[in-house]
């Protein structure tokens, strides 16, 4: 499969709505919206196609032998009222009237039959969408955070939308996040007090010690950028 | 997903192994489940779905499979079998009925044909024994063989009815444990590769920036693992960029004897020892 997540070209000045933190800055409470259901189209449509696929088919038998048992039953009657109507000839136009009438009414079923097997499938797949959607968001968050380590950029971390699935794992990337990002401040932090030091001992560049500090400072600039 | 959890340490050859290890690892069915809420929710999702249409389906099969039965049976009754011949309607009413077996008896010297009819009259008594006509026993035979017919005919449309019934319910069954089976491993192929993620996560939580390996053949979210590894790698790049400049600061530091200028600065200088240290030896 090549479409698993959505690249990063799906983001559109910098967020995509409903589901990426803006950058910088705390990001606002997003909510789901219409368009934004199928984030993930190649791993949600394969299970909604999947699913319908079976659903259709088991529909599609089932309704047939429904079908075929009233097909049947219409002809059985059909048929015991042949035998009844066929020693009085005055019945004949009543027995006509009865079979078309049964006729019309396994036409009926078929109908009734479609319609519902249309709206089993509209219902489900909408249900479908829904559901894999609450698969697809986590995911594609977690892909666009990845997308900014990736980049040297270990911001703050967001919860997930309430009803979303894969919370257990998105605990865990959180986690993890966190505690690289706590590591990083932690290092960054130490390595400015080298610098603090240094230059309060006097160091100053021109020597060879003096341009490693001050480009350890940049160092240091730069790495806290990333962390916020 | 528990990816702490030590009974998951390889859930189907997604432990991350040494870096000279093989890496041919396979599915095994006893780490199907890695994700027991995301896979089961979606399994079961999916086994309900079919379950509702099945039973709802089914109860309407079975209705209609009820209506052409009882259709069909009534069909049947209707139908009507040769009437037995009627042999004592005009004979004495005190007299036996003769049995279906009687043989036709001889009309005797003194008995008489009454329109048709015979009859036996007994001497002694003076009674009138009806007189079976020649075709009784073919008639009562063909009146008996139709009711049986009948009978048989209904029996099949019963058991036809029941071969549906059973032909539904052990189709719903195997359905449903072909779905609970087939749900387990879809869910397993997005379950795996998390599960992975979660794993090397882990290890980056602690600090260990080990060789991300490929997914396996057959596994989904081939992109997002994708996205996962540029960002281990981004990571382990910001993580070199502190080892190089530490280096450099450390070199430069023990040349010039910073650490004599400032108990401060021998400080900090000995804490980002400790960094290099840990820093060189995750990214070992």
């Amino acid at each position: 499969m090549s479409n698993d997540v959505p690249t990063a070209t799906l983001v559109k000045d910098g967020k995509v709505p409903g589901d990426v933190p803006p950058r910088p800055g705390a990001r606002s409470k997003h909510k789901r919206r219409l368009a934004n259901y199928l984030i993930n189209k190649g791993l949600q449509l394969r299970y909604v196609v999947r699913v319908l696929v079976l659903s259709a088919l088991i529909a599609g038998a089932l309704g047939w032998m429904i079908y075929q048992q009233e097909h049947q039953a219409s002809e059985d009657l059909v048929a015991g009222l042949a035998d009844l109507t066929q020693k009085d000839e005055g019945l004949a136009d009543f027995e006509q009237k009865i079979a078309e009438d049964l006729r019309a009414r396994d036409r009926t079923l078929v109908l009734e039959m479609a319609g519902l097997g249309v709206s089993l499938v509209l219902i489900l797949s909408l249900y479908l969408v829904f559901m894999t959607h609450k698969v697809a968001g986590p995911l594609f968050k977690v892909s666009h955070y990845f997308d900014d380590m990736a980049a040297g950029r270990i911001g703050p971390v967001t919860s997930l939308r309430k009803g979303d699935m894969l919370q257990d794992f998105f605990a865990s990337f959180r986690e993890s996040h966190d505690a690289v990002r706590k590591r990083l401040t932690v290092d960054a932090d130490a390595m400015q007090r080298l610098v603090d030091a240094a230059r309060a001992a006097g160091v100053t560049s021109g020597t060879a010690a003096g341009d490693e500090i001050e480009a350890l400072a940049k160092h240091v600039e730069r790495r806290r950028q990333a962390l916020r | 997903m528990s990816t702490s959890d030590p009974h998951h340490g390889n859930p189907g050859g997604a432990k991350p192994a040494a870096p000279a290890a093989p890496r041919g690892y396979k599915r095994s069915w006893k780490n199907l489940l890695i994700n027991k809420r995301y896979q089961l929710r979606f399994t079961l999702f999916m086994v309900g779905v079919s379950a509702l249409l099945i039973s709802g389906l089914g109860w309407l099969v079975m209705g209609k499979a009820d209506d052409a039965t009882n259709v069909a049976i009534g069909r049947i009754r209707g139908e009507s079998c040769p009437e037995l011949p009627d042999v004592a309607s005009s004979a004495n009413q005190a007299a036996p009925a003769p049995a279906p077996t009687l043989a036709p008896t001889p009309t005797p010297a003194g008995s008489g044909d009454d329109g048709g009819r015979r009859v036996q009259i007994d001497e002694s008594s003076l009674t009138l024994r009806p007189v079976t006509p020649n075709d009784y026993s073919e008639r009562v035979a063909a009146r008996w063989a139709c009711e049986l017919d009948q009978a048989a005919r209904i029996r099949e449309l019963t058991a036809g009815r029941m071969r549906i019934l059973y032909v539904l319910v052990a189709t719903g069954v195997l359905l449903v444990l072909g779905l609970v089976i087939y749900g387990i491993v879809l869910t397993h192929r997005v379950a795996g590769p998390l599960f992975k993620v979660g794993l090397y996560l882990t290890k980056m939580r602690d600090g260990r920036y080990d060789k991300v390996y490929d997914l396996r053949k057959g596994d989904q979210l081939i992109d997002f693992y994708e996205h996962f590894k540029s960002a281990h790698a981004g990571v382990v790049g910001l993580e070199r960029s502190d080892v190089e400049r530490l280096r450099g600061v450390l070199a430069a530091a023990d040349k010039a004897d910073l650490a004599s200028k400032s108990p401060e600065v021998a400080a900090a200088l000995t804490e980002l020892r400790g960094i290099l240290a840990r820093k060189e030896k995750s990214l070992e």
